[in-house]
């Protein structure tokens, strides 16, 4: 246990160091809440397009998907670290070390998902004086929803880190996943409207039940599309099976590769 | 009694690359130990296997008495690592560094933050301890592995070439502090190294390992004894190579023109050669003498100079092919 409160400690440590970063982390979600999301609701203030997102403005609409959104992708991009730890040497200093290596991996991948699951935090905050509709009632359950999901796709993104050698390799990872999955996740625009051949790709998308579930407590049940129990189950599913990978990973990992 | 390290038959392969090809000796606890060997020669890849990281292909290894295959636990919870390679965490202070270390094996409160000052103190870096550590020089860097793998007071500590980059003086420091490691009781070091001056300074044994196997094993003074005396290097007018002289055991042609002569004792045998050379009109333009060191039992052991440095593309004349 000591081996992944220490570690669960040392992401938190990296990351407030990491000033820069941590300022990214919040101005981003701002640029696309303000600058897209203020722009688009705009477009779509008729009547019509009230009804295509559910009842409400389009901000209201978005805030959810953005919020989803930050934490999935920095929570993937988490896996950055372990590849820096690889190229810097600190990995080995883990691997040589008595301690069982399922709890310094599970210490830092629960890490990461805490520390981007309070960053989703501060992003909610800056966002309700905008979307005025939002309920404050649905932050504290869409935090751990958006847990679940930051602790699948932080082991996720670990487990492949682990798998290779190169900054480059893991780059390309996020470039094939993450805009993809942003987009058919129904963050930025209903499932509903989507063709039906990308529908199908979005049910497949676990971001897309993040989204779902925030919406559902934050704007409210008729936004969402699932039910919460789908929702919840789902996310617990991953967050817990994506966990397990990275384990396993790291259990075998040598300095062969 | 039980060795600290005992080493039978270990072999490693990487694909068609056999990196080590069955090495077995045994230290004893306390002892300095070195691996002294040129690149290449699988150092590197011995101190994997021995701390647990590489799974031998054949052979098998028993660190602090627990196999390295079996009980790898066992032998982790009992070694300090210092790799080639650095593995600090260079966002962090040092006092970090050491901090998450000491938790990761268990330690904490009180007992750990004394421990940490008192591994600072040893290497010198209380000063420096609350700095990020990328902002350390490449020997404070290196001092601050060192006193990491002491944090957990461990019973056999490896060295992976730990002065390699050093400039002379901060190599000084760092062996003034792997002798005082030593000093403490009950620790054993092992270390490798491409220098032999690092090995003669440190070890009680040193293996000279190349290309995979050890070539010979034993104390510094064992070792040069094998030359059997003294070395005589001569330049002769003209540059006249090998030819049979009174007293000569063995003559060779090195690189840069001179002859090195092995001799019983230079002193009696110098006046001899220097005679016999004369007789037959050669004339000596420069003698020197020295006492044979670890570096000439590599050349007699492989036919090569131990310190990559020194070879030059002439060298490859008398190099012993295999
Ligand atoms: N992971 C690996 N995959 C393939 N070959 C390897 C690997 N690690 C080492 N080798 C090879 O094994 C041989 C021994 O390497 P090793 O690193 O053990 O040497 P060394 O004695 O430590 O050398 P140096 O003084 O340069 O550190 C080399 O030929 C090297 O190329
Ligand atoms: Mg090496």
């Amino acid at each position: 246990m000591q081996a992944f409160s220490v570690m669960f400690y040392r992401q938190v440590l990296r990351f407030f160091r990491a000033r820069a970063r941590v300022v990214a982390m919040i101005v981003n979600p701002l640029i696309w809440l303000l600058f897209f999301g203020l722009g688009w609701s705009r477009v779509f203030q008729s009547p019509m397009a009230r009804m295509i997102f559910g009842g409400v403005d389009y901000l209201t609409f978005l805030a959810p998907g953005i919020f989803a959104m930050t934490l999935f992708s920095q929570s993937f991009i988490g896996g950055v670290s372990v590849i820096w730890d690889k190229q810097f040497g600190f990995l080995k200093e883990i691997l040589v070390a008595p301690a069982p290596r399922s709890a310094s991996i599970a210490g830092r991948i629960v890490g990461d998902a805490t520390l981007v699951t309070l960053q989703g935090l501060v992003v909610l905050l800056l966002t309700f004086p905008l979307a005025h509709a939002l309920r404050p009632a649905g932050l504290l359950p869409s935090l751990f929803l958006g847990f679940l999901m930051a602790l699948a796709f932080a082991g996720l993104g670990t487990a492949l880190a682990l798998k290779m050698e190169s900054l480059e390799g893991f780059q390309m990872f996020m470039m094939i996943l993450i805009l993809p999955l942003t987009f058919l996740s129904g963050a930025i625009y209903p499932i509903a409207a989507m063709p039906g051949w990308m529908q199908a790709l979005a049910y497949a998308n676990p971001l897309t039940y993040a989204v779902d579930g925030a919406r559902h407590y934050l704007v409210g049940e008729a936004a969402a599309r699932f039910s919460l129990a789908l929702d919840w189950g789902l996310l617990l599913l991953l967050g817990l099976g994506f966990l397990l990978l990275a384990v396993l990973a790291f259990r075998r990992a040598t300095l062969e590769g | 009694m039980q060795p600290a390290i005992l080493a039978e038959g270990l072999k490693k392969r990487f694909g068609p690359v056999e990196a080590v090809r069955g090495v077995s000796f045994a230290v004893r606890p306390g002892e300095i130990f070195a691996f002294l060997g040129p690149n290449g020669a699988g150092k590197t890849t011995t101190v994997h296997m021995l701390t647990t990281l590489l799974r031998p292909s054949a052979g098998r290894a028993e660190v602090a008495g627990f196999d390295v295959v079996r009980a790898p636990t066992e032998v982790r919870r009992r070694i300090g690592v210092v790799f080639q390679d650095p593995s600090l965490d260079r966002e962090l202070t040092a006092r970090e560094n050491l901090y998450i270390h000491g938790r990761i094996y268990g330690l904490g409160g009180a007992a750990l933050r004394a421990k940490i000052d008192e591994v600072l103190d040893l290497v010198e870096l209380r000063a420096a301890a609350d700095q990020p550590v990328k902002q350390f020089s490449g020997g404070m860097r290196r001092r601050l592995e060192l006193a990491r793998a002491l944090v957990h007071r461990p019973r056999v500590l490896f060295l992976d070439e730990p002065t390699l980059g050093l400039d002379p003086q901060t190599r000084a420091h760092v062996w003034d502090y792997i002798r005082r490691m030593k000093a403490e009781a009950g620790l054993t070091l092992f270390l490798t190294t491409h220098y032999m001056d690092e090995a003669e300074q440190l070890a009680d044994r040193v293996a000279i390992i190349d290309r995979g196997t050890i070539v010979a094993l034993g104390t510094v003074a064992e070792l040069v004894r094998r030359i059997g005396g003294e070395l005589l290097y001569l330049r002769l007018e003209g540059g006249a190579g090998c030819r049979p002289l009174p007293g000569v055991q063995s003559c060779r042609e090195l690189p840069d023109g001179r002859l090195l002569l092995e001799v019983e004792d230079a002193a009696s045998a110098l006046p001899r050669v220097l005679e016999a050379l004369l007789a037959a009109g050669i004339r000596a333009r420069e003698v020197t003498l020295r006492r044979p060191t670890l570096n000439d039992v590599f050349i007699r052991l492989t036919g090569r100079e131990l310190r990559d440095e020194l070879t030059r593309p002439g060298a490859t004349a008398w190099m012993r092919r295999r």
